[in-house]
């Protein structure tokens, strides 16, 4: 019985509904193993690449260099060396028929929503089937739903996952005044009550994760698991500058220049990215919001305001955090400033952006974690 | 996010801005009627549905029909701009510049330079610009090269709901005399916009496309042919990147130099005519910046140097195509 296994266009991200082939890395011909990165793909956000999903011989290639393609369309065959041409041939026309025949929805884009809380409006994305348990996504300073691109729809497969833009930040209405940091709080709190009302599985990045921490610590009894990806609060620096100038940018070409400093590799970044990024700072009242949240995360010489260690320690779930070994935003924290309950993975050659630059090893770590608790 | 048409952004807009502003005031022809209306009051909501509401909600003081004069009331609201109202005057079609070119070019342009910077002249010109409606060639034409050559003015043609919002926002609360273009044919088109207020700056292009090949810089309503080509381009293999200015004046000179220096392949699309055009302008400026960053000849591709004709079939034919755009990108790719 001869083994076929077909390479697709991924789903990356509720509202990619097509993915253009920008590079293959293997030819026909070639031995590829799984988990191999063989395929890179552009959307309209990012250009990411797509890893084997079994190993064996890339036997044909149905989508070539330069084509766009609807997300779930039929990219390229991996195949042994037992199955025939005919065989490979008989495969793509089957995977013809099942693109054309209904399935509607698949290559759909989902539509995030608004609900109106206690301290405005919030902004999130739902996706995957209905579960007694909900993952929370929650994004890190200057971010919105769309850091969990790559994310979302993988963690989606047997849970509901929750994607929610924090409030200044995205399509959430942007929060004025003092005590900014327990409002903020707040309102995903009561987000978070008002569509999720089971055990939680938060995951969340860069300040995201001081905010996770604390519903934690509110709420130890519906928390299920928490994975961190970068937090603040467990190291002592994080870079102000990055924070200011990202304030300050009120043009494409400055603000590019920051959002490199959360990559390893800076081409990652697209100009939607950007562009999306300048829409929520144009938005009057987020400037002032942003700042304001600045504040309650870096004090004027760079030391970390928040501090998360001891609500961490606290907890009885499990608990996993994942660090960029080349963190330029925050660094990777020394081991004494763990607390012992926390499993640290450092992910090599990546930077503050690991759900991005490494979602493969940060989707996996997040499973694993969920199944821990 | 919610979904609006480009005249529904621009009329969020003028209903934001007049509502945080007393000095804003409109001025033009049949703001709160329309052709046939009868003298019922806001029938049409203005001859294309922008300044809908209006009326009911700021009163005929601040929302003034005009006579068919432009000499007179596009003269009387640079005066009103002088005395520290913000007035916007909407000339129907740009074509009728040609009757207050003088108010324009001689008064509000030069009001700051001539007064040694104690005068300000914060005066929004709003005109429909473009072929493709059928209205003959007094009222199609794409005339920003001229507003674009007077030193003084600045000029600004959205392509986008998201944009019209954001600039119009911008041009209302800028302290020079602004001249604010709106394309025909792009009144009906839909696009994210959000609810709140946002400005965008003068003189920073947006990238509406990624792309390593070749460099498509388009203007208005071409932004929407370009990203047809794109499309097509993409289907052979062709990466297009799209670049659209936003603003001829002051003109984002720094992301045309960047994304030339990288692509090295450059087309340009313009609807105007293309004689001192400001393709022809972008083109010199590329020519003379990026000369050892060019791979092949930068390519115009225009309307012709003719006026806009009445018959369909030709009035089509003037308008550049999707197809020509991406003809002109491959000849430069295949060299």
């Amino acid at each position: 019985m001869p083994s076929i296994e077909a390479v697709t266009v991924p789903k990356w991200g509720m509202t990619m509904t097509e993915g253009k082939i920008t590079q293959w890395m293997v030819g026909e011909g070639d031995l590829v193993t799984r988990g191999q990165e063989i395929l890179e793909i552009e959307t309209t956000k990012v250009t990411n690449v797509v890893e084997a999903a079994a190993s064996g011989t890339l036997r044909r290639i149905v989508l070539t260099e330069g084509t766009t393609a609807p997300v779930g369309a039929l990219a390229g065959v991996i195949a042994d060396e037992v199955a025939t041409p005919e065989e490979i041939d008989a495969f793509i026309e089957s995977y013809a028929d099942r693109l054309g025949g209904g399935d509607e929805g698949e290559g759909g884009a989902a539509v995030p929503r608004t609900i109106v809380v206690d301290g405005g409006a919030i902004n999130l994305l739902e996706a995957g089937p209905q579960s007694d348990e909900t993952v929370v996504l929650l994004h890190g300073f200057g971010g919105d739903l769309s850091t969990w691109l790559f994310n979302q729809s993988a963690l989606a497969e047997s849970m509901r996952v929750v994607a929610i833009d924090l409030p200044g930040h995205g399509a959430s209405s942007p929060i004025a005044g003092g005590d900014i940091f327990p409002k903020i709080v707040s309102a995903v709190e009561a987000a978070v009550e008002a569509v999720a009302p089971g055990k939680l599985h938060l995951i969340a990045h860069s300040f995201g994760g001081a905010v996770a921490a604390a519903i934690a610590a509110n709420r130890p009894s519906r928390v299920a698991s928490l994975t961190l990806i970068a937090p603040i609060g467990l190291s002592r620096q994080i870079s102000r500058e990055f924070l200011v100038d990202f304030v300050a940018a009120e043009r494409r070409r400055p603000l590019h220049s920051v959002l490199e400093r959360l990559f390893a590799d800076p081409s990652k970044i697209t100009s939607d990215m950007v562009e999306g990024t300048l829409r929520f700072k144009r938005l009057e009242g987020v400037p002032e919001a942003l700042s304001a949240i600045a504040d309650t995360i870096a004090d004027d010489h760079g030391g970390q305001v928040q501090s998360i260690g001891g609500q961490l320690a606290a907890l009885t779930c499990p608990v996993t955090i994942l660090w960029g070994e080349r963190d330029a935003i925050v660094p990777v924290p020394q081991q004494a400033d763990l607390p012992a309950n926390a499993r640290l993975r450092i992910i090599p050659g990546i930077g503050h952006m690991p759900q991005m630059e490494a979602s493969s090893a940060v989707n996996e770590a997040i499973l694993e974690n969920l199944q821990r608790g | 996010m919610a979904q609006k048409s480009f005249r529904q952004a621009l009329n969020e807009a003028l209903h934001f801005e007049m509502g945080r502003d007393p000095r804003v005031i409109m001025m033009g022809e049949d703001l709160t009627g329309g052709a046939g209306a009868n003298g019922v009051k806001d029938a049409w909501g203005g001859p294309f549905g922008v300044t809908r509401g209006l009326l009911d909600a700021f009163g005929p003081e601040r929302i003034r029909d005009t006579p068919i004069s432009e000499a007179a009331f596009i003269g009387a609201a640079a005066g009103a701009a002088l005395t520290g109202l913000r007035p916007i005057a909407e000339i129907m079609f740009v074509d009728f510049a040609g009757v207050c070119l003088d108010q324009i070019m001689n008064q509000a342009a030069k009001f700051r330079y001539m007064f040694g910077g104690r005068a300000k002249t914060p005066l929004v010109i709003r005109a429909t610009y473009g072929a493709g409606s059928r209205s003959g060639s007094q009222h199609t034409q794409a005339l920003y090269p001229i507003f674009t050559h007077i030193p003084g003015l600045k000029v600004v043609i959205p392509s986008t709901p998201y944009d019209a919002k954001g600039l119009l926002l911008q041009a209302i609360r800028d302290d020079d005399p602004v001249i604010f273009l709106e394309h025909k044919m792009l009144y009906d088109t839909v696009g994210e916009v959000p609810d709140g207020a946002y400005t965008i700056p003068f003189g920073e292009a947006r990238v509406a496309r990624d792309g390593k090949d070749v460099l498509i810089v388009a203007i208005g309503r071409m932004v929407q042919i370009a990203e047809e080509a794109a499309r097509k381009l993409a289907a052979e293999g062709i990466s297009a990147c799209i670049i659209d200015p936003r603003t001829t004046s002051p003109l984002d000179e720094d992301t045309l130099l960047e994304f030339t220096e990288t692509i090295g392949r450059v087309v340009i699309v313009d609807e105007a005519n293309p004689r001192c055009s400001v393709a022809a302008d972008i083109s010199a400026l590329l020519a003379d910046k990026c000369f050892d960053a060019l791979k092949a000849p930068i390519k115009l591709v225009t309307a012709p140097h003719a006026p806009v004709p009445y018959a369909p079939n030709l009035e089509d034919a003037y308008i550049p195509s999707a197809d020509a755009v991406a003809k002109a990108a491959t000849s430069i790719i295949k060299r």
